[in-house]
């Protein structure tokens, strides 16, 4: 049987008055049902236009799938008609997105909004889609579902609107929840809410997540696959645990020292990754991040490395990934912290 | 006490991250290196052809009104006199070489009428909007940087003037204060000041909630410093904008307060007179309604245009 | 929403007390126009006695708050003066006016909501299409007509040019006549009052359309599966639409003053052309009623389009204020 989602070298590219944007250049990953994947990655790494593309909500022109196919239990979104993508958007793929405050219409309420996919796909009428609603709000943790449902969104806080987000995503029961940054947005103690929310939601209905996240952190427990993401492209992908205890690619060191970890030291200093990510209109001839790269070598500027199992289902986009002296070195780097770390 | 804007604007902070949809579309974010402002202000007002064009049109209109007594008169006729002489075989001539624009019924030549009557539109335009920035720009300042009181009364006047429709308390001001080019400068001055004052104060009230310059105030410049260096340069572009579109207005006041009888006298030549005398000569003689429209319509035309490429270029948000 | 609405009311009362100042100042002596009696009188020539009575009979001998106090119990009582050369009630003379100017307005009103509407939507649905830059450049020109031009270039061609080439053509002035139903008469007077607001109707209805098309929640509604028209019918007109439901009602405000312009022209016999009249006249307590008549019409609908507001938009409907 087919996988539930898979995307296949998929290049969504932006053709602009300054050039063309290679926002998604070449990503491809499968999802099974029930699983979560966590995509992480900086702004305007391609993570979103990646989501986005799955969902077909990029505007075309002045965007353009250059190549590449998204797959649907098998069968391509790319090639059906407009009227049976929008047959599975909202319906069997439903997304939720970063900021509650502006994603939904503040002229509606609440019940209205989370009724309306029931009402498009469903076929539901007016009273069954708001009883409905109501009762999605209240799976959700709004309490006083009922009288809620007919407030309006500036009535309700950034948790509880995140929350209606989710309610109108899950709608439809979606086979898959793409979750654009859903707690970026939101205060540090509702962020964990709403993550738990999520990942209780997975428990009961089955549904596939994708994660979309800048934060590592969030995807931890969650994911069971990662793919990291740089300008536009995956530079790692594996199996959470493997990505998050054995890097292989210095883009990921990179993020996870950035990360305050309380496994390893709460005292040592953060290490941001220095520099800006690149213009995705001029990339550099070679590895994108090696201007960063406080490992790059000179081979790193000749040619773009492609992404390549090192382990098993563990692949890297960087030359010198299966190099084990290479990789060692951010273990020391690691081992060094804590020792510094203990000797404060 | 802020004016309630009656728009949806306050309920949508800016998106934060770079990966919303809107970035996604402009992908402005990932483009080349920040250039000077005021460079890349004329790069992008130089993009817009439009603009460039009525900006051109406006520097011809000027050329000619300014240079008009050197030719006008001699290739065209005298706009005023009226040679009795010859009056009576020279009326309502159409269009020839002779007459490029005909004549009008007193015998005179319409194309030099024209080109005199674009003086008066462009010294309308000019000394009125000039009269409405001043007082406007100190209005808005006062009531943006003291508050409190000023602001109440200032804004509370300017709500007063918005409660009349312009062109009826022009009509009623002229009509009271009488007839007159002098007059229409005052009206138009008068009536312009509160819109510039709106916009003023509110671009004051955006730069002084910036962070710069509560930095620049902890780092203990002066009220009257942190006015000149942080917030004059960052209100001016909003004006100038307006007072560009303010010059087009100000252009078609005076015409409607000419046609109406109110504005220049006869036999001083205005576009808007003129048009006032082709009334009762439409069907035999539509030459003499059909130029100086057209010399208004192009020139307002060219201060809308210029000042919405300065809008666009300058990046200025405003309310149509 | 009770306390908004007494709110809006309470904000007017300063801008009403001004505005009754402003008019007051303006009819009185010395401050514009000189001696008041010589408004009246004009280049005329009059004696001692008649100078004299006519100041007694205005009261304007009384000191200047006494008049103002007096003028504001007229106003009240809805009596607006005497017209000098009519010796008729100037209510009267404007009560007969007013039904003339209000289908002006209408009709105005209607054409700038159906054109302007319809013209703003497909430009920013087709933003940047041959239609976009057609509407676009066609409201820059319309904003710059003088509306009287248009009013004439209209009567010349569709008036008097149809006529001699032997086609349908429309009347030029009046509102009524044997040859020509009403309504055909209200034609081209209500496009021409109608131009420059139609324009504006566009230019709002376009940027806000735009504006909202780049909100987050458009993107929500579309990846629920809705598609790309019903996308911006439901969820982006509602939005869209409350700044211009409320330009309409300002503008038909706006109108009552512009109605003075293409009533002169189309010599349609509403208040506009009454005040042109006058002036010319110098019959100012008409010149004064009328525009205390609009200024109270313009306050209206401002009170109006403000409780309007937060009948459309949640937001200020449940208290939030704004201001």
């Amino acid at each position: 049987m087919a996988p539930l989602l898979e995307v296949d070298d998929l290049h969504m590219h932006f053709f602009t008055r300054d050039g063309v944007v290679k926002a998604c250049d070449g990503v491809s990953f499968t999802l099974e049902a029930g699983r979560t994947l966590g995509v992480v990655g900086e702004s305007g790494s391609g993570k979103s236009v990646t989501a986005m593309t799955v969902m077909r909500l990029i505007p075309e022109p002045p965007g353009k799938v250059v190549s590449g196919d998204i797959r649907f239990k098998g069968e391509s979104i790319l090639s059906m008609s407009e009227k049976d993508q929008r047959k599975l958007r909202g319906n069997r793929i439903a997304m939720i997105f970063q900021d509650p405050m502006t994603s939904l219409n503040p002229v509606f309420r609440i019940g209205q909004q989370i009724a309306e996919p029931l009402r498009l796909h469903k076929d539901m009428s007016r009273t069954e889609a708001w009883a409905a609603a109501v009762e999605l709000l209240d799976r959700v943790g709004i309490p006083q579902a009922e009288e809620r449902a007919r407030n309006y969104p500036h009535e309700f806080s950034g948790g509880m609107r995140q929350r209606a987000m989710i309610a109108m995503a899950l709608a439809c029961g979606p086979d898959i929840l793409i979750a654009d940054e859903p707690t970026t947005a939101l205060d540090v103690t509702i962020q964990a809410q709403i993550l738990e929310l999520m990942q209780e939601i997975q428990q009961r209905t089955e549904s596939a997540i994708i994660m979309i996240t800048h934060d590592l952190g969030v995807v931890a427990d969650m994911a069971d696959h990662i793919m990291v993401m740089y300008a536009g492209k995956a530079v790692e992908y594996g199996p959470a645990d493997e990505v998050f205890y054995n890097p292989l690619h210095p883009y990921t060191w990179g993020l996870l020292e950035s990360l305050p970890r309380h496994d390893v030291d709460d005292k040592g200093a953060l290490c941001p990754i220095k520099g800006q990510p690149p213009s995705l209109i001029n990339l550099p001839p070679g590895c994108a991040f090696s201007p960063r790269c406080a490992y790059a070598k000179p081979e790193c500027d000749k040619k773009v490395p492609p992404l390549v199992e090192i382990d098993n289902g563990h692949l890297s986009a960087c030359l010198f990934a299966g190099d084990i002296d290479f990789i060692c070195q951010y273990e020391n780097r690691v081992k060094r912290g804590e020792d510094s770390g203990g000797d404060v | 006490m802020r004016k309630k804007q009656p728009t949806g604007e306050q309920v949508a902070p800016v998106s934060g991250d770079a990966t919303g949809a809107a970035a996604v579309a402009s992908t402005e974010v990932l483009t080349g290196p920040a250039r000077s402002l005021r460079a890349d202000a004329i790069r992008r007002l130089k993009k817009n052809k439009l603009a460039v064009a009525g900006l051109v049109w406006i520097i011809i209109v000027i050329l000619v009104a300014i240079t008009a007594d050197l030719w006008a008169p001699y290739w065209l006729g005298d706009p005023v006199a009226i040679d009795s002489t010859t009056a009576a075989e020279r009326m309502l001539l159409s269009p020839s070489v002779d007459h490029p624009f005909g004549t009008d019924k007193l015998g005179r030549d319409v194309a030099s009428r024209v080109v005199y009557g674009a003086r008066v539109s462009l010294l309308v335009g000019v000394v009125a909007v000039a009269i409405a920035v001043a007082i406007g720009l100190l209005m808005g300042a006062l009531a943006a940087y003291y508050g409190g009181i000023w602001d109440a009364i200032i804004m509370r006047t300017a709500d007063v003037f918005f409660a009349f429709p312009y062109i009826l308390f022009a009509i009623v001001l002229i009509a009271l204060l009488g007839p007159g080019l002098q007059n229409v400068f005052i009206a138009i001055g008068v009536l312009g000041w509160p819109s510039i004052a709106r916009v003023f104060r509110s671009s004051i009230l955006s730069v002084k909630e910036n962070e710069y310059v509560d930095a620049a105030r902890a780092m203990g410049s002066s009220t009257r410093r942190i006015l000149l260096r942080h917030i004059m340069p960052n209100a001016v572009a909003p004006i100038i904008v307006y007072a560009t579109m303010s010059i087009g207005g100000a252009i078609l006041t005076e015409a409607a307060l000419s046609f109406l009888g109110m504005g220049v006298q006869p036999p001083d030549p205005s576009w808007g007179n003129m048009l006032d005398d082709a009334r009762s000569f439409m069907l035999t003689a539509p030459w003499l309604m059909i130029y100086p429209g057209i010399a208004i319509l192009t020139t307002v035309l060219a201060f809308v245009l210029l000042g919405d490429g300065l809008r666009d270029a300058l990046d200025v948000k405003m309310k149509e | 929403m009770i306390k908004y609405i007494a709110r809006r009311i309470l904000q007017m009362i300063p801008v009403f007390i001004g505005v009754t100042i402003i008019l007051f100042v303006l009819r009185s002596p010395g401050v514009v126009g000189g001696d008041p009696i010589r408004m009246i009188t004009g280049e005329r020539a009059i004696s001692e006695t008649l100078y004299n009575q006519l100041v007694e009979r205005y009261g304007l001998d009384e000191p200047f708050y006494v008049q103002y106090a007096t003028y504001l119990n007229d106003l009240v009582h809805g009596d607006l003066g005497q017209s000098y050369n009519k010796s008729r009630p100037v209510a009267e003379i404007l009560w007969d006016k007013f039904p003339n100017t209000l289908r002006l307005a209408l009709a105005a009103i209607l054409i700038e909501m159906v054109f302007g509407i319809i013209a703003g939507i497909i430009s920013a649905v087709k933003r940047y299409s041959f239609w976009d830059v057609l509407v676009t450049f066609s409201t820059s020109v319309l904003v710059s007509l003088p509306v009287f031009w248009l009013g004439m270039l209209l009567q010349i061609l569709f008036g008097l040019k149809f006529k001699e080439w032997g086609l349908p053509y429309l009347p030029i002035s009046g509102m009524s006549s044997e040859r020509f139903p009403d309504i055909v008469h209200l034609i081209m007077p209500a496009i021409t009052l109608a131009s420059v607001s139609t324009a504006y109707a566009a230019r709002i209805m376009r940027s806000q359309l735009l504006e909202v098309m780049g909100q987050d929640y458009m993107r929500t509604a579309a990846a629920k599966g809705l598609s790309h028209g019903m996308v911006i019918w439901n969820h982006g007109m509602k939005n869209a639409m409350i700044p211009v439901v409320t330009y309409f009602g300002l503008d038909f405000a706006a109108m009552m003053g512009g109605t003075v312009l293409t009533e002169t022209v189309f010599n349609w016999p509403g208040i506009g052309y009454e005040i042109f009249l006058a002036i010319g006249q110098r019959d100012w307590p008409i010149v004064m009623g009328a525009t205390i008549i609009i200024v109270f019409i313009v306050m209206a609908m401002n009170l109006i389009v403000d409780i309007s507001y937060a009948f459309l938009d949640p937001r200020i409907r449940y208290g939030r204020q704004v201001a």
